[in-house]
């Protein structure tokens, strides 16, 4: 997904603001929790990229599959992502998906993140809003290439858990949220688990 | 154009049957069918020469060929920011097609951003959203893909600020032909995504189209909304707008 879609000019000024508020805004300490559970995502998706080709998939998916059950709230997420039908599903159901959905999001980063060709994260901001936190962050390719990364936190008792990502402007839930709600149109909910599930095992199949 | 803007406007308040209204895609079922056209093509003509470019083109080369064509559309970028009154950015994106076309031999290199002239990406379907023109139904074009009724107007004008078009035959067609193969090796990984992510491919497209131009409507920076009523309640309008 990372066409080059369009250059991200960072103003200095901005920057400078960005600095300066992130110096000045009070509850430095929860803004400083919601970057460090962003940071802790990170720092586990460079081990995976790292460890590429010698951790193999398998690999690669058991190192984060736990990362992200702690820095993901995927509870909310499963509730926004099926939306107006989440209240219909009953409560095996609403286990089931949190379940299948937690497999296709540790599949998904397993798949992606196999190798390492010199990116960095980096966290540009981290805003608090009424009740959430965006973390803006970017992945910077030696080559100059910039994707924006931004992420959605929630309190989530003690933490800041994840609960949206955002890549270039995509923002996971909306996608997720449309197409879900077309394949539960068709399908049904246990339709919408079933094919969740195939696309798990899809993942683990073509990669040793 | 207006008239084309007009029926978008009106459309997208509509819902025809099987469209659904928050999609804002009243053609879906024609829109499916010409999916489906475009995905057959792709996969069995430009999805192969793309891949079969990028194996025998070196990396370097493809760089070159794609900061020409990106060059090559560079007036398009100038005038809608001029249209969209960012003198700054037309001064700088000026200066940038100026060097790039020259000192750059013909945009097959990129020496402007070096000179602190990085490269912006506009055009007419992102001016009319500046202007406030609403995006229009979501339209699949034959042999092009995802676009709008905001967008379509769009590409008429890119097409006509392009050069290359105003070359002979000769030169244009097989320039074109190379144009298309080499948005389509560019394209390749997000399609790969689209392949391994997407349960409904068709809705996954739409929504990536859609939620892309509004991030380049506002330049990266897309308001952002109160989340209080998207964590707390259900508020389906809530989520679909959570940036």
């Amino acid at each position: 997904m990372t066409k080059r879609l369009g250059v991200l000019v960072l103003k200095p000024l901005s920057l400078v603001l960005v600095l300066l508020t992130g110096l000045c805004s009070s509850p430095a300490s929860l803004a400083s929790e919601a970057r460090e559970t962003v940071e802790t995502l990170h720092t586990a998706l460079l081990e995976a990229m790292k460890g590429g080709a010698s951790l193999g998939f398998e690999g690669r998916r058991k190192l984060l599959s736990p990362v992200l059950d702690a820095v993901f709230d995927f509870r909310t997420i499963a509730r926004l992502v099926t939306g107006r039908h989440w209240a219909g599903m009953n409560e095996a159901q609403q286990t089931e998906f949190i379940g299948v959905f937690s497999q296709l999001s540790a599949a998904t980063y397993a798949e992606n993140f196999d190798e390492f060709g010199g990116e960095k994260f980096e966290t540009r901001a981290s805003e608090p809003k009424k009740n959430a936190e965006v973390v803006r962050t970017v992945i910077l390719s030696p080559d100059g290439d910039e994707v924006s990364l931004n992420y959605l936190l929630a309190r989530h008792g003690e933490d800041w858990r994840i609960v949206n990502v955002i890549a270039e402007g995509v923002s996971d839930i909306s996608l997720k949220r449309t197409e879900y709600a077309a394949v539960i149109g068709q399908d049904g909910v246990d339709g919408l688990i079933a094919k969740l599930r195939a696309k798990v095992a899809s993942y683990g199949s073509k990669n040793s | 154009m207006a008239a084309l803007l007009a029926a978008g406007l009106s459309t997208s308040c509509a819902t025809a049957p099987g469209g659904s209204a928050d999609a804002n895609d009243p053609a879906e079922g024609m829109n499916r069918k010409f999916y489906t056209f475009n995905d057959t093509l792709d996969r069995n003509i430009f999805e192969p020469v793309a891949r079969g470019y990028v194996k025998v083109t070196p990396d370097p080369v493809r760089s070159g060929v794609s900061k020409f064509f990106n060059n090559a559309n560079y007036l398009n970028v100038i005038a809608n920011d001029l249209l969209q009154g960012k003198p700054g950015q037309f001064a700088e994106d000026t200066g940038r097609f100026l060097v790039n076309s020259t000192v750059g031999v013909g945009g097959l290199f990129d020496p402007a951003t070096k000179l602190g002239m990085p490269e912006h990406d506009e055009d007419l379907g992102q001016t009319l959203g500046t202007y406030g023109v609403g995006e229009g139904a979501y339209l699949v074009v034959p042999m092009m893909g995802p676009n709008s009724l905001r967008d379509l107007p769009g590409t008429a004008t890119s097409f006509l600020l392009n050069p290359i078009n105003y070359l002979s035959f000769p030169i244009t067609f097989p320039l074109g032909a190379l144009a298309a193969i080499n948005t389509r090796a560019n394209l390749l990984e997000a399609s790969s995504i689209r392949d391994q992510a997407a349960l409904d491919p068709y809705t996954f497209v739409r929504e990536a189209y859609r939620q892309q131009r509004e991030f380049k409507i506002y330049d990266g920076n897309p308001p952002d909304d109160d989340f209080d009523e998207y964590i707390e309640s259900e508020a389906d309008a809530a989520i679909l707008k959570i940036y």
